[in-house]
């Protein structure tokens, strides 16, 4: 087990006071991953729909992980997150039509599509700073919903279709990796299981890092990190494309598991769904969003008989927003640290909040 | 490279022109914030600038520092045109600027807000950077270390920078801009809003800072300026006024009727 948690953080004391999670946390982590792994199969057994379930919940997990990277972890308020799940969604798909179904081949693919948007797009936009870059970034994948909708690359290629405008691609074939059969749904989700850990080692690997640190500092305060020497607007447009990358992963992982790419993944409205998670989880602590991620899709799946589902889902993302301002991550990491007040602290933020509304 | 700021400038620079600004000019539109500066300063020295507020002070320390762009005029660091130079290669070069306000990152511990400031000469976007630990990178937690024991903070390096005292934030500010290893530290009004024994204790700093590092201040307080500056520079709406050594500076007429007030002083 120690070599398992050091893959995931080698250093386990913190000699600069900093630490983004704590050994603890980090075994929680892996005692959540292994839980997942041995629930799988009973799920599976019970109910298959819920195990499809879950690999939603999961790619969307870790959608909301490559936000927080960025957003929580750096600062960069980016509201086109769609762009660059939808670019891996559309390169797996076209790979796997076209060229080859190899997952080793497809998935890589779909995290360079990624990579390579979000450098584009964060090229274009770090010059500007807090709403303006959302509003860029928002405009910007609005241009890339547009060239999906429109199938503006076969117009400039003078092919039949490469996206298949407004209808999309449907009908996207099933990875191959080692004989393994993923049109089972177990399959699939150890697949994913297996890519999201390792994404969230990576990413927790970096905001460790030396390069993590200076994004950190960069949230804290652009300017002054400018003035001791660190060239901001580079290592925004790294820490964006890294986040890219992820961001393509799992448009990759969800585009053959819905057996569709249409243009509704490089929507606003999923850049706006991934705020919400992020906001309900509690950014800047790359677990909470993925929570927060979960819950969401978990919701949306339950509440969508109702007929506006939306007002639920608002009405307890105000709760939290008012109430448990740093999210679920929040309300954890206090039950944890003071688990005998918890009860005495919820009244306290109901109070605070009448209080500041009577003014 | 200089790896600690405790070593003394290379000699090649010993009583050399460290920065020397030729006809240096910046306008906002219609306004002119400097006007035609002019001004050399001397390896190893301290050196204030003085001035009533909106004389352009703080723009000239941007004007040195990269955030701004010159309008026109010059701006030579060691005899090398910086004038439109990114303000991160400006520091690489070593010119480091303090604030006056506060201005740090509040939400992490006092250690990591001078080790980002020594992690930045070692850094940089290498496959390394991105994998290793920033906690097992040794030298640049060292060398914080050092820098905070020197600004007397070595037993506050765990605590919230949010949580320190004013006086401590003050120290902090100086601490996180010494460790960029300046050779050239400019440094804005780095006593104001103390108290006196504050004061007198940040005065010591600067002078033990002032033996390796050449110092260029914008202070207010007269007492501070006449007692430490080597050379000091006077300037109004823009202009320089006049620069000379403490003494000259108090005989001067000009500066009398436009900044001192025309009183006596002692």
């Amino acid at each position: 087990m120690k070599a398992v948690t050091e893959f995931f953080d080698r250093s386990t004391h913190s000699r600069t006071g900093n630490q983004l999670l704590s050994s603890q946390g980090r075994f929680a982590l892996l005692v959540s991953i292994a839980v997942l792994a041995v629930a799988a199969p009973i799920v599976q057994m019970i109910h298959p729909f819920w195990l499809n379930l879950m690999v939603r919940m999961m790619i969307f997990a870790l959608l909301a992980l490559s936000l927080d990277f960025v957003f929580g972890y750096a600062g960069l308020l980016s509201f086109g997150h769609a762009a660059m799940f939808g670019a891996g969604g559309y390169a797996a798909a076209i790979v796997i039509t076209e060229v080859t179904p190899h997952a080793l081949v497809v998935l890589p693919i779909a995290v360079v599509a990624g990579v390579v948007i979000a450098a584009l797009i964060g090229w274009l936009s770090v010059r500007a700073r807090g709403i303006y870059f959302a509003m860029l970034t928002l405009a910007f994948a609005q241009m890339f919903y547009v060239v999906a909708f429109t199938d503006l690359p076969a117009t400039i290629l003078d092919r039949g279709s490469v996206t298949g405008g407004d209808n999309g691609l449907y009908g996207i074939g099933m990875y191959e990796l080692f004989g393994i059969d993923f049109t089972s749904t177990l399959m699939y989700f150890y697949l994913t299981l297996g890519l999201v850990a390792l994404s969230l080692a990576i990413i927790i690997r970096l905001a460790n890092s030396q390069f993590g640190r200076v994004l950190q500092g960069i949230r804290e305060n652009e300017e002054r990190i400018e003035f001791i020497g660190y060239d901001v607007q580079r290592y925004k447009v790294v820490g964006f494309a890294i986040s890219g990358g992820f961001a393509g992963l799992a448009g990759g992982l969800y585009v053959p598991f819905q057996s569709v790419a249409h243009p509704g993944l490089l929507h606003w409205m999923i850049s706006g769904e991934l705020i919400v998670m992020l906001l309900l989880g509690g950014m800047g602590t790359l677990w909470g969003p993925m929570l927060g991620a979960g819950l969401v899709v978990l919701l949306e799946e339950q509440l969508a008989g109702f007929a506006s589902w939306e007002i639920i889902l608002g009405g307890i993302f105000v709760g939290v927003v008012i109430f448990a301002p740093r999210g679920l991550a929040g309300i954890l990491i206090s039950l944890r640290n003071d688990p005998g007040s918890a009860v005495e602290n919820a009244k306290q933020a109901v109070r605070d909040y009448l209080e500041a509304v009577r003014g | 490279m200089t790896t600690t700021t405790t070593e003394p400038n290379p000699t090649e620079f010993e009583g050399g022109i460290v920065l020397e600004t030729n006809g240096l000019t910046k306008k906002f539109g219609a306004l002119t914030a400097v006007d035609d500066v002019s001004l050399e300063i001397e390896s190893g020295t301290i050196n204030s600038i003085i001035g009533p507020n909106g004389a352009g002070k703080t723009t000239l320390f941007n004007l040195f520092t990269g955030k701004h762009e010159p309008t026109s005029g010059s701006i030579k660091f060691r005899g090398v045109d910086i004038g439109g130079r990114k303000p991160h290669e400006i520091v690489a070069d070593g010119i480091v600027r303090s604030y006056q306000i506060t201005n740090f990152f509040s939400e992490l511990t006092t250690l990591e807000n001078v080790r980002l400031a020594t992690q930045a000469r070692q850094t940089g976007f290498r496959p390394t950077d991105f994998v290793r630990h920033h906690g097992s990178v040794q030298e640049p937690i060292d060398e914080a270390r050092r820098v905070l024991e020197r600004v007397h903070l070595g037993d506050v390096a765990q605590r919230r920078a949010a949580n320190l005292s004013y006086g401590q934030r003050r120290h902090l500010e100086i601490a996180i801009s010494l460790a960029a290893d300046p050779d050239l530290l400019l440094m804005d009004e780095p006593t104001a809003g103390m108290s006196p024994e504050e004061t007198r204790e940040t005065v010591e700093l600067i002078t033990e800072i002032a033996e390796d590092v050449t110092l260029v201040l914008i202070e207010h307080d007269m007492e501070i300026v006449m007692d430490i500056s080597d050379r000091i520079a006077v300037m109004n709406m823009g202009s320089l006024l006049a620069r000379g050594t403490p003494e000259e500076i108090q005989q001067d007429d000009r500066v009398q009727e436009a900044y001192l007030g025309g009183g006596d002083r002692d």
